[in-house]
């Protein structure tokens, strides 16, 4: 039984996975796209406490935050045709990405909400008392200022997803998890394997929380 | 406010446009397979390659379809057929009573089962008849042993079980045969180049085949590659298939 590391393997491999990796930060990118979207309409609405609109923003939340992703995406894909045919047309791409974004706004829309909260209340007031809407008030002064609050965790956020999207394989999306298991399976090298796609997500976490904090340093520049 | 509706129409357009709608021009058979089953499917150095893939691109080649390979782990497959995903799964799924009453399959590809494996060259060995008398090894608490414990019923066959090795013992005339599943003996024999062979029909048959939903157009697709197969059986190709990947027939 051979039990040493095959460097040589996951060298040849990396190569591979990497020609993958296109396909995973396509989700990642796409989905954090539509989740922040949804999750700056359901700050809005819970902030001004709309009629109905503020409830069904909650169960939404509260949904999507309760349940496991894995759970929502199975739900989507192998569940919702079943119920509507029409779901069936969908594929496993576009079937990750709405899962990923739906399930990551929920949270994203909390902390949106509580950057929004943390501007004083003073502002929206001289906002409203020289004559803007709030909605007005809210893309020109608030918003803003609340990006640069929230800009640290949407980016935590947008770093779990792109791990996230590793559970995509799960539905059929020929994403670096995917192939590094395929791969596996063929050779017998687990090990290797994983431990090149664990090399591949860690650098580009690294990539993007250099990035972070490049933004964080730009985005504070007026306060420093 | 009529910029922030545009905006969210927008969003709303752009996920929509995500879904998109099965195309009815060149007839596409979708195929899923979990491409994590060596030798039948399987991806090495990022060539998805094995026995279902050769099938399919010969059957698609005689049926005249386009096929595309759609991949999943093995779980995740059924969902995939039930929900309209995939037209069919190409991965030694075995005929069960309880598929039968939910799908169509098309004809047995594969014949898997309780397999008599012998020392190569041997011939007195056919059928569970001719091992009366013998020295048979069974892997200890396999169900192998009660398949042949079943129709061992005037104890005449020397059972003999195994913690492992019993392939070893076969090729050094410990005992006379061993009883296995058919495909991984056949993959084994291939892979590990030993001394062995298959003998007669398995003890105990198991029929692998393509599951399709029980409707009109998918009928339609099964009966097609019926045809294919059935050529594909009578020619011989099946068979070319199956000993270029397993180096024996088992669709027989």
């Amino acid at each position: 039984m051979q039990t040493s590391l095959d460097f040589q393997y996951i060298i040849e491999l990396l190569p591979i996975l990497i020609k993958y990796l296109g396909v995973t930060m396509e989700m990642a990118f796409w989905g954090f796209f539509f989740a922040l979207i949804i999750a700056v309409a359901m700050a809005i609405v819970r902030v001004f406490k709309l009629p109905v609109a503020n409830q069904l923003a909650s169960l939404f939340i509260s949904f999507f935050r309760g349940t496991p992703l894995l759970v929502q995406l199975f739900l989507l894909y192998y569940g919702l045709p079943q119920l509507l045919p029409i779901f069936s047309g969908m594929n496993a791409f576009s079937a990750a990405v709405l899962g990923l974004s739906l399930h990551f706004s929920a949270y994203m829309a909390e902390s949106i909400r509580a950057a929004i909260l943390g501007i004083d209340k003073s502002q929206m007031e001289a906002c409203l008392s020289i004559g803007m809407t709030r909605l007005q008030a809210m893309r020109r002064i608030i918003l803003p200022q609340a990006s640069r609050v929230a800009t640290p965790s949407l980016m935590n956020y947008f770093i779990d997803m792109i791990k996230s999207t590793s559970l995509a394989f799960t539905l059929g999306v020929a994403e670096i998890m995917a192939k590094a298991q395929m791969e596996a399976a063929s050779t017998f090298k687990f090990f290797e394997s994983f431990l090149a796609v664990a090399l591949i997500y860690w650098v580009v976490v690294m990539f993007f929380t250099r990035i972070q904090h490049l933004l964080e340093i730009r985005l504070n520049k007026a306060y420093s | 406010m009529k910029q922030h509706i545009k905006i969210i129409i927008a969003a709303f357009v752009a996920i929509t446009s995500f879904i998109t709608f099965p195309a009815f021009a060149a007839q596409t058979v979708k195929v899923g397979m979990s491409g994590r089953y060596v030798p039948f499917t399987f991806s090495e150095k990022d060539v998805l390659q094995g026995f279902e893939v050769d099938l399919w691109n010969e059957i698609a080649k005689r049926a005249d379809y386009n096929v595309e390979f759609v991949l999943s782990s093995f779980s995740g497959l059924f969902g995939m057929l039930e929900a309209g995903h995939i037209d069919t799964i190409s991965n030694q799924i075995t005929i069960t009573p309880a598929r039968l009453e939910r799908y169509l399959f098309t004809t047995p590809y594969v014949i898997d089962g309780a397999q008599i494996v012998v020392k190569k060259g041997r011939e007195d060995i056919q059928s569970v008849k001719d091992l009366k008398g013998k020295k048979v090894a069974v892997n200890l608490g396999s169900n192998f042993e009660q398949i042949l414990r079943a129709l061992d019923t005037k104890k005449e066959i020397n059972i003999i079980t195994y913690e492992s090795n019993l392939e070893q013992d076969v090729i050094l005339g410990r005992t006379d045969a061993f009883i296995m599943d058919r495909i991984g003996s056949a993959a084994l024999i291939k892979k590990s180049n030993l001394p062995l062979q298959l003998v007669g029909q398995p003890i105990d048959e198991i029929q692998n085949a393509m599951p399709f939903l029980n409707k009109p157009s998918q009928l339609a697709i099964r009966d097609k590659v019926n045809t294919a197969l059935l050529a594909m059986k009578n020619d011989g190709t099946l068979g070319k298939i199956s000993i270029k990947w397993l180096g024996s027939d088992i669709t027989q």
